[in-house]
């Protein structure tokens, strides 16, 4: 699953900690997540789609591996 | 779930600040027969299952005269590495979560790969040696591969946006 956490966090013009404590998480759980290296669960994943006021599937996407 | 088990996040610092002075102490211990360094011998009467000597009756249930330098030093170690090991980190969440589950993981696999190269190329009295270290190298392992993950995954955090 790949996700565009990234770009969604610079459209908003805030950093990794910023959205971390807006959805009460780590910092590293943010990274983890915009590296590929985690992924998340599906209510991190609504929270997350919730603060940028989209949809999941706008943010999370499956990959063909998946 | 998990974080049933796991302490408050405070128990880390007592955790480090028993766990590295046991693990000087250890090192002293090992390294003491070849450097002659000077340790204080603590002799004391303690209650023991079973205390046997080498020339000598084997005691049950009693108690029993020995040296308590090396079981300070391994009983403080185990404290101070389960403290630090089972304490939550400031923000505990899932990730962290998983972390701590596959950095368990991967402790208990690589203790026992190392221990089953040690049972097949370590034999004699040095074989001791290496079941001695053995019982600290869950732990060792778990912590140094739980932090160095933690660190390289704030590490690249910051130096981007």
């Amino acid at each position: 699953m790949k996700n565009n956490i990234r770009v969604e966090r610079a459209i908003k013009d805030i950093t990794q900690e910023e959205l971390a404590k807006q959805v009460l998480v780590s910092r590293q759980t943010i990274n983890a997540m915009e590296a590929n290296k985690y992924v998340p669960s599906t209510v991190l994943a609504l929270k997350i789609a919730r603060y940028f006021n989209k949809q999941v599937e706008e943010i999370f996407l499956l990959e063909d591996s998946d | 779930m998990i974080s049933k088990l796991l302490l408050p996040n405070r128990f880390k610092m007592i955790g480090w600040c028993i766990l590295i002075p046991a693990a000087i102490l250890g090192i002293a211990l090992t390294i003491k027969p070849l450097y002659t360094i000077p340790l204080p011998e603590i002799h004391a009467k303690v209650f023991a299952i079973i205390a046997d000597q080498i020339l000598g009756p084997t005691t049950y249930f009693g108690f029993t005269d020995v040296e308590l330098t090396n079981t300070i030093a391994g009983v403080l170690f185990i404290i101070g590495a389960l403290l630090v090991s089972f304490s939550k980190q400031k923000r505990e969440d899932e990730f962290i979560a998983n972390l701590r589950l596959s950095s368990l993981l991967w402790a208990v696999l690589a203790n026992y790969i190392l221990l089953l190269l040690t049972f097949v190329f370590v034999y004699g009295d040095s074989f001791l040696t290496v079941m001695e270290y053995s019982m600290f190298t869950v732990l060792i392992i778990f912590i140094i591969r739980f932090n160095y993950i933690l660190y390289r995954s704030s590490k690249t955090a910051s130096d981007e946006k």
